[in-house]
């Protein structure tokens, strides 16, 4: 392949020969057919030698599963296996087009010798959530001057799994420490009274109590007969719905309503694990993407990361199966906390509601309203303004009925924007364990 | 690999001098290096328009005058007056007339004789001013391609100065030239003007080596010189950090205007998010926190590895300077003689008649001593090494896009992936069928609506 300054080099010798022969100039001609032959001559050998299949390229990173924020050192190594030295090579490394190149650069041009190797690192910051991939690797030989060029693409790719951020779980653990408090600070204990060891207080003897726990000395001293009450404490079990249909995937690239859901699930998670109640989580769409059950085992926290990680905003929502599937693999009664946008028919959705109360269990929905999440109005013309309006209230109208229609089995719907979504799951939560909402 | 940079960057200059200088003294026999050349021309160029100017704003008047006089052209004193009050005093009177003119007849006779004289000075003085343009011009790229290192100027260069050669020739002026073609290629070799074209041929391949070394060499400096800024733009938003933190005054956009901040774009990011989110507590959090962590995970990056640092500048990778400086000295000479002999052959009458064995009426005919007969050999040839190239290429089969390979367990994955999907996919559609036809038979066999069909019915139907 001749390369631009190739092509230079022609037209330069096609115009002194044109000139030469034009002005019957010997010198012209010479110097043009000097230009031309010294731009082919090197052809053969450049592509007996510029053979890439010699060149190897190796990709390594530290870590294959990243938070997103997080920094990643990617090294490559350039092999020459062949016997030829390659007089100009360039290497390009591809990463994310989302993710930042923090540190460092993802090229080098170089000479490299038979036998030798090459190694240069990079560090990236790994943005959004997701399966990434990367590579592929471009491999770029030039003659020494430039006149010639072959490229090959090699298709090394380096997998990486980013998890959803884990700085709302660090913000939230700075605050607390800032706070001197310890991991309970908002939260409360569910306590239950009747088991236990904890001393709860007093009340009045009612035929069918144990007579061990009639305190003799306070019905004494009142003249009834009075029994002493004892409280354990008891955990919830929650779990999270996640709607990952493409309504979802709405507005800002980083502030999707999808986006926010998973932060919300990971913050939940999160809180639950330190506070030994059980969590699980389920990414759905037309079907189930995939359901970590509530657990607290060491690896559950990466177990709900990778199942977030790998939702895409895609299909539309099936609430009924979603709702079979969850309650199919789960044994004790749970807080369903669904998070969707309620952009589906609401028939399904009642009907898993249904089938949720059916099977003992409580539910509850925080739903993010689309507008809150795309373009500021302020930013629309006067045209645009009005239909958004339109279709906003038209959005209210729709969520407002759904709303009543849940209120009356006593399922709340929680209206939340991208400002209010993280608080709305910490607030929902904490009340839960305040009223000991599905304990196990 | 700067030190190999330097030599060549001389070579280029010696080179090119030598060019330079040659082509002006081979010129020098036909008297056009007159230093006042541009300002002939210049002041030719306003000759002439200082003399259409005239021409027309005079007839343009006497044209105005006589249309309001009644169609009678102005008389002389008029005309005069006019010539005199106005175009002589606002310099507009045509070059070399003294006096002004007062007749419209003279005025035409004037423009017509002068018009002719002033436009053959100012063919021929384009000429010597075109000589000067282009060997200024060829200067001046010559001396960015010695700073910007690109192929253009170089080209640019060489071409400005053969270019002088081409117009020369054009005006038929006594110009290098090898006719006839030497029939002995020791005579070719020593031929002056052969040392002009072999001269020009080795300022390209010079400078082009000499662009070679610095993109080779350079990357590797700016990549260490890149790392060093990003390192200390680095360490300085870190303490500024702090120093906020600490309650210290330090303002806000001071880290914006440090210069090698503005060439991190990652930091830039951090820095923008900071100042243009001002109002938002949280996105100032986790920029300031963003440039924290990468703090500490460069520094525990450089502790914890000792290559770490020389693997980000790629150090390794650096050219050996004595092995570029050999290869070219030995590539460069390989292509000066392979150019000048393939050339010797195309070119020289003798080896053409001995190469194509053409009848004796052509080999006697002038059309053998015609540049233009060297095309016979030189389109074949010149077409030969691009088709060997070619023929290579294709012998060695190699793909520009490799395509990736997965191995069985990774196709196994791959398909089970995709049958689980698929089986899902049915599994829900149907549980959907199901749970239409199960509800379908419910509404036909109960009579009594269900609570939540009713709530549903009473939200919507109402």
């Amino acid at each position: 392949m001749i390369t631009q300054r190739g092509f230079v080099v022609i037209f330069a010798g096609v115009l002194l020969l044109t000139s030469g022969f034009s002005f019957v100039n010997f010198y012209l001609v010479l110097l043009g057919v000097y230009l031309v032959i010294g731009l082919v001559i090197t052809l053969p050998l450049f592509a007996l030698t510029a053979n890439l299949a010699g060149i190897e390229v190796d990709r390594q990173i530290d870590k294959v599963k990243v938070f997103s924020g997080d920094f990643l050192r990617v090294r490559v190594t350039v092999r020459n296996v062949s016997r030829r030295h390659f007089d100009f090579i360039e290497v390009h490394d591809q990463y994310p087009e989302t993710w930042i190149l923090a540190i460092g650069e993802n090229f080098i041009a170089s000479r490299i010798e038979p036998g030798s190797s090459v190694t240069f690192s990079y560090i990236l910051q790994a943005r959004m959530r997701g399966r990434y991939h990367i590579g592929p690797t471009e491999v770029i030989m030039r003659d020494r001057l430039g006149l010639h060029y072959y490229m090959r693409t090699l298709k090394a790719h380096t997998e990486v799994l980013v998890y959803p951020t884990w700085k709302d779980v660090r913000r939230m653990e700075a605050l607390g420490k800032q706070r001197q408090l310890g991991l309970m600070f908002g939260a409360h204990r569910t306590k239950t009274i009747g088991m236990g060891s904890d001393f709860a207080g007093f009340r009045e003897y009612v035929p069918g109590d144990e007579f061990r726990l009639i305190d003799w000395k306070t019905s004494a001293k009142s003249g009834n007969m009075v029994i002493r009450q004892y409280e354990m404490e008891k955990n919830i079990q929650v779990i999270c719905m996640v709607d990952t249909s493409g309504s979802m995937g709405n507005g800002y690239p980083e502030n999707t309503k999808l986006e926010y859901a998973i932060r919300a699930a990971v913050l939940l998670t999160h809180m639950g694990l330190e506070r030994k109640d059980l969590v699980g989580t389920c990414t759905f769409s037309d079907i189930v993407h995939g359901f970590v059950p509530p657990g607290t085992r060491p690896n559950h926290m990466y177990d709900v990361l990778e199942v977030l990680a790998a939702a895409e905003p895609k299909g539309w929502s099936d609430y009924e199966t979603a709702i079979q599937y969850v309650v199919n693999n789960t044994k004790k009664r749970s807080l369903y906390i669904w998070m969707t946008d309620l952009e589906e028919s609401p028939a399904p959705l009642l009907n898993a509601m249904k089938t949720l109360v059916a099977n003992g269990h409580k539910a509850m929905v925080i739903s993010p309203f689309g507008p809150w999440f795309e373009a500021p109005v302020g930013q629309f013309g006067p045209v645009e303004k009005v239909l958004s309006e339109a279709v906003s209230e038209e959005l209210w109208e729709r969520r407002n009925k759904i709303a009543r229609a849940l209120a009356r089995f006593g399922i709340e719907v929680i209206n939340v924007g991208p400002e209010d979504f993280l608080p709305a799951i910490i607030k929902t939560y904490n009340q839960a364990k305040q009223k000991g909402v599905a304990m196990f | 690999m700067r030190a190999v940079t330097w030599i060549l960057r001389i070579a280029s200059v010696a080179t090119f001098s030598a060019m330079a200088f040659l082509v002006y003294m081979f010129l020098d026999a036909n008297d056009i290096w007159h230093w006042d050349a541009p300002y002939e021309f210049i002041v030719t160029v306003f000759r002439l328009l200082s003399l259409i100017l005239f021409f027309l704003t005079t007839t343009m008047i006497s044209g105005l005058s006589s249309a309001l006089l009644g169609g009678a052209l102005p008389n002389d004193l008029f005309v005069g007056l006019y010539n005199t009050l106005v175009l002589r005093q606002w310099y507009m009177q045509p070059y070399g007339i003294d006096t002004p003119l007062t007749n419209l007849q003279q005025v035409w006779t004037s423009f017509g004789a002068n018009m002719s004289s002033v436009l053959f000075a100012l063919w021929d003085n384009t000429f010597l001013f075109l000589y000067f343009l282009f060997a200024g011009i060829g200067i001046i790229l010559f001396l960015q391609s010695l700073v910007r290192m690109d192929h253009k100027f170089v080209g640019g260069a060489f071409i400005s100065i053969q270019a002088i050669i081409i117009l020369a020739s054009y005006k038929l002026l006594e110009v290098p030239n090898l006719d006839p073609f030497p029939t002995d290629l020791f005579t070719l070799l020593l031929n002056q003007y052969q040392i002009l074209a072999i001269i020009s041929f080795a300022y390209l391949e010079v400078s082009y080596q000499m662009i070679y070394s610095y993109s080779v060499g350079k990357p590797v400096e700016d990549r260490e010189e890149t790392l060093k800024k990003q390192l200390l733009a680095l360490r300085q938003a870190t303490r500024k950090q702090d120093a906020i933190e600490r309650g210290e005054k330090v303002s806000s956009s001071s880290i914006s205007r440090t210069t090698s901040a503005a060439a991190f774009s990652f930091l830039r990011e951090a820095i923008e998010r900071k100042v243009v989110g001002s109002t938002d507590a949280l996105e100032n959090l986790d920029a300031v926190s963003d440039v924290r962590r990468l703090q500490i995970y460069v520094d525990e990056l450089l502790q914890s590895d000792s290559k770490a640092k020389d693997e980000l500048t790629a150090k390794a990778a650096a050219p050996s300077s004595v092995y570029v400086i050999g290869s070219t000295i030995t590539g460069s000479v390989i292509r000066f003689l392979s150019v000048i002999v393939i050339a010797f052959i195309l070119m020289s009458p003798a080896v053409l008649t001995t190469i194509l064995r053409l009848p004796i009426g052509i080999q006697n005919s002038m059309e053998i001593i015609q540049p233009e007969m060297m095309l016979l050999l030189f389109l074949p040839v010149v077409l030969l090494f691009p088709f060997a190239a070619m023929v290579i290429t294709w012998f060695s089969k190699r793909p520009k896009e490799e395509k990736e390979e997965l191995s069985s367990e990774e196709k196994e994955a791959e398909r089970e992936r995709k049958k689980d999907l698929a089986r899902r996919r049915i599994e829900a559609a149907k549980a959907r069928k199901e749970r239409e036809r199960a509800r379908k038979k419910r509404s036909r066999a109960e009579t009594e609506v269900d609570e939540w069909d009713k709530a549903l019915e009473e939200t919507y139907h109402k």
